[in-house]
């Protein structure tokens, strides 16, 4: 028994590189801590659960077999697989251009995989990045090649098989797409086993898109419904480079991605979209904080989220424009859906600009269910709950149908789907 | 023109490119000695005359504000401010209180025709305004009061409120904003020195609208005016406030309070025309505003209109605030902020739906300029109650020159399910579109723009009153003066 703050030994404990960062991460968490309601950046998420001491940082690798895992994924991808946080396998045989390593091996081998790790990633400001990288150890290194344009996507999945221990992990991964790469790029948290198990998935993944290449990202949140999910993506785009973002949450007690996009030079774009479905006493929280560094250049964000039960939706978007980044657009609108009395949408727009030749809006809106379009219709025979599950379906279709690849935007369809039986 | 425009409070500078109330009244004050403790707050009450209960509730706020920290939240840079530096307490001598006009020190009647406020009611005969006038720490002349007693309107300076209503003040002050509510009120709470006191009775119109000139006189003192409204049942008042302050190299602190009660199907309207020195183009000077302002429709079917126009002010704290109470009761927030030079504002409101039906709107148009940032900060928050509240908020900036910054940072909480709750921002600059159609019909550029800017916040200065709506409009027109080009 002990917080989340413990003394265990990790791989290669002398590697300058992993001390530092190691020793960097303890002082900032523990300057920080666990956020409370006090901390402007976690308003309104409250993870009050991690500041309980029965977390047990997961160490060993349960036994399961690969084909269970790849079964979930119904289109054809590059698998890289963790369980409980664990690297546990990873495609053997990649394509000419892709290399995939685990995170520590790449920091080993390659000074400029060294150089790179955490540019961006001020812990300083990030208590639970700051906890990650502390415990710096699992995640794995990704890396596509000059003009090397992926045929499948990489996906990595974890999977907790969760018993009686509260469990607590931690996966950074560092995913780098060289001038003209194309690479696609799925997350997929997952759980079985006691469904009441509280553990603590906390992900950092730090993404560099260079000249011209492009990353389609999408994640999929499907946590225990007593598990917390925190994590955050850190990503930086230069010259003509394009991120595309999506996540799903449809799990977790306290979920929360949180994305940061620096567009660096010009004409880098970022579209950071998101949607979320759920009740019970969950709290979903899509944070993200876009940074506008250069001229000419755009982003994009929708946000659409279903929320029943006693649960809360979280989002905080911040689009910030730098002096001199004139010619930039920025967009982003955020909807909600309340189902019942008790659902709660706490909404934070920003905006912060500095430029004056920039076009830059936001919008959020919020409400129930539309009567006029339930009882349209029920006037043409369909039945009540029927008409109610196709409005919600449309309500989030309009963020999965922007995403580019069909397969994932039907599995994530398909996703959804599973969740609607317990929304209501 | 010129002669109708002395008829009515004058905020800004007909012709002038600069700011032409940066003028010092040369009057003899009394001033107490600088520095806050428990002696400066007991000489003020007693100064004033004041009744036990009020000294002991500013000694409770003095007590707790020291408790307090500064707040450090909002979007806003200035040197830390020395409480203890600066005088708490000062008055144009006089040695006897005024019982008409005539008694009233010419320098100071002579000030007040300067800025164009009418404190002789006879002058008074197009747009007739009753005028609360108060310079420092003290009012000197509320006009038309025989008028508005008649109705059975009580309007006067609290001091005298709480002399000659003391059962009324004492039943209101602080029940919309408490002493505890926030650092600036708390300070206030415990020192505040005059301002106005309205009492609207049951099922009264008031016949016309009441005003209150606020100005700042003195070097180093602080103004800490605090402002009661009370409307009764069916009542109507609208209520409208100015201010100007001398040029001067020090920055000076105002720290007001605005507490509005509204009882059943009545209505308050509340405009403000705020032109505090902005200080110098270098950012030297210019007054520290730090206001809370908050509006309680207590009963149903109630209404507060906040409209303000912030031109003035080195640094601008904010926040006009509705509590819809009452079922069915409506706030509504429509402002314009301008910030040019080295100006600072962080402005908006919060809109508290507690009761059935209660319904908000914010319109806040921002136009920063020169070297000057500005932030909205609103807060929307809708009880588990509130069934179907309703929220439309519209936040749009408007951006001149490429060193200036805006910003814009709203937080909606809903927890109704069938609250309807929207919100929608938009920051851009003056689309060369529209300029350029402007100067091929032979505008000049500075004129275009100031065009573009007034229809950018038409749908807010519509809701003033027409006296200050003319005042207005000009008033922006000098403060982007030189921002173009």
């Amino acid at each position: 028994m002990a917080g989340l703050v413990q003394n265990i030994d990790l791989a290669l404990p002398d590697l300058p590189i992993l001390r530092y960062w190691r020793n960097r991460g303890l002082k900032a968490f523990e300057a920080q801590g666990v956020p409370t309601a006090k901390t402007e950046a976690w308003r309104y998420t409250k993870p009050r659960d991690l500041n309980s001491d029965d977390f047990i940082l997961s160490v060993t690798l349960p036994i399961i077999t690969k084909s269970e895992q790849t079964q979930k994924i119904p289109f054809a991808c590059y698998p890289i697989i963790f369980e409980n946080g664990i690297l546990y396998s990873k495609i053997s045989e990649m394509p000419s251009g892709l290399c995939i390593m685990p995170l520590i091996d790449a920091l080993f081998m390659d000074i400029e995989t060294q150089e790179q790790m955490g540019i961006h990633l001020d812990v300083e400001n990030y208590p639970f990045a700051a906890l990650n990288t502390y415990y710096l150890n699992q995640g794995v290194y990704i890396y596509v090649d000059s003009n090397v344009e992926l045929e499948r996507p990489i996906v990595l999945i974890n999977h907790s098989s969760v018993g009686p221990e509260n469990l607590f992990f931690n996966i950074h991964n560092l995913i780098v797409l060289k001038k003209g790469a194309k690479a696609e790029f799925v997350e997929y948290y997952n759980y079985s086993g006691a469904v009441k198990s509280r553990y603590f998935a906390n992900i950092v993944n730090e993404i560099f898109i260079e000249k011209d290449a492009e990353l389609n990202h999408y994640k999929v949140q499907n946590e225990a419904f007593k598990a917390n999910h925190v994590a955050l993506n850190m990503v930086s785009v230069k010259e003509g480079g394009n991120y595309n973002g999506f996540c799903l949450q449809k799990g977790a007690n306290i979920g929360r991605n949180e994305t940061k996009v620096l567009l660096k030079e010009k004409n880098a774009s970022a579209r950071v979209d998101a949607a979320y479905i759920m009740n019970g006493w969950a709290t979903l929280d899509t944070t993200t904080d876009i940074e506008h560094l250069a001229e000419e250049t755009c982003s994009e964000q929708l946000v659409k989220g279903v929320i029943g039960g006693d649960a809360r939706g979280v989002f905080q978007g911040k689009i910030h424009i730098a002096p001199k980044a004139v010619k930039t657009s920025g967009k982003q609108l955020h909807k909600a859906l309340l189902l019942s009395d008790g659902a709660e949408i706490d909404v934070k727009p920003e905006l912060e600009i500095f430029a004056d030749d920039v076009k830059c809006s936001h919008g959020a809106a919020s409400g129930e269910l539309d009567e006029e379009q339930l009882f349209y219709m029920q006037s043409r025979g369909i039945d009540r709950e029927e008409a109610r599950q196709l409005l919600i379906d449309a309500y989030l279709d309009e963020v999965i149908s922007r995403l580019q690849n069909d397969e994932i935007s039907e599995w994530i369809r398909s996703l959804i789907k599973e969740n609607q039986s317990i929304i209501g | 023109m010129s002669s109708k425009h002395s008829n009515r409070p004058q905020i800004i500078d007909e012709g002038g490119d600069k700011y032409k109330y940066g003028f010092i009244t040369d009057i003899e004050s009394e001033t107490v000695p600088k520095g806050l403790n428990e002696n400066v707050i007991r000489l003020i009450s007693s100064i004033k005359e004041e009744p036990e209960w009020l000294l002991e509730w500013r000694l409770n706020a003095y007590n707790f504000w020291k408790t307090m920290r500064e707040p450090t939240w909002a979007k806003l840079e200035y040197d830390k401010i020395d409480y203890q530096n600066l005088s708490y307490y000062s008055a144009p001598k006089q040695k006897v209180a005024p019982k008409s006009l005539e008694e009233v020190d010419p320098e100071l009647l002579a000030t007040y025709e300067k800025l164009g406020i009418p404190l002789k009611e006879q002058e008074a005969l197009a747009g007739v305004v009753a005028v609360d006038a108060v310079f420092d720490s003290v009012s000197v002349a509320t006009t038309y009061r025989a008028k508005l007693a008649e109705k059975g309107v009580i309007f006067c300076s609290i001091s005298e409120a709480i002399k000659t209503h003391p059962d009324l003040v004492r039943r209101y002050l602080g029940s919309v904003v408490p002493y505890t509510d926030n650092f600036f009120a708390c300070l206030n709470s415990a020192v505040f020195t005059d301002g106005s006191f309205v009492y609207i009775p049951k099922g009264v119109r008031c016949p016309m609208e009441l005003s209150t000139y606020f100005r700042i006189n003195a070097k180093n003192t602080g103004q800490f005016e605090r402002t009661l409204i009370i409307a009764d049942d069916e009542s109507y008042v609208s209520y409208l406030e100015g201010c100007t302050a001398p040029q001067r190299d020090e920055n000076q602190l105002h720290a007001a309070i605005v507490e509005i009660v509204i009882n059943k199907d009545a209505e308050v309207k509340y405009s403000t025309v705020q032109n505090w020195y902005p200080g110098d183009k270098d950012g030297k000077g210019g007054v520290y505003n730090f206001v809370t302002k908050r509006a309680a429709c207590r009963g149903d079917n109630s209404k507060i209109s906040w409209t303000q126009v912030e031109t003035g002010s080195a640094v601008t704290w904010k926040y006009p605030s509705c509590i819809l109470q009452g079922d069915n009761s409506v706030g509504e927030f429509y402002s314009v902020a301008i910030t040019n030079n080295k100006q600072q504002a962080d402005t908006g409101t919060k809109m508290l739906h507690i009761g059935k039906n209660t319904s908000s709107k914010i319109i806040s148009k921002g136009i920063s300029a020169g070297k000057s940032n500005q932030t909205y900060r609103g807060l929307v928050k809708v009880s588990p109650n509130a069934a179907n509240a309703r929220n439309y908020s519209q936040c749009d900036s408007l951006l001149i020159g490429s060193e200036c910054g805006s910003h814009t940072v709203p937080y909606i909480e809903n927890r109704n399910r069938s609250a309807v709750v929207e919100h929608e921002a938009t920051t851009s600059k003056i689309s060369d579109e529209q300029l350029f159609y402007c100067r091929q019909r032979g505008i000049s550029e500075e004129e275009a723009v100031s065009l573009i800017v007034n229809g950018f916040c038409k749908e807010v200065m519509q809701q003033l009153p027409l006296e200050f709506a003319i005042e207005a409009a000009k008033l922006i027109n000098i403060s982007l003066e030189g921002s173009v080009g």
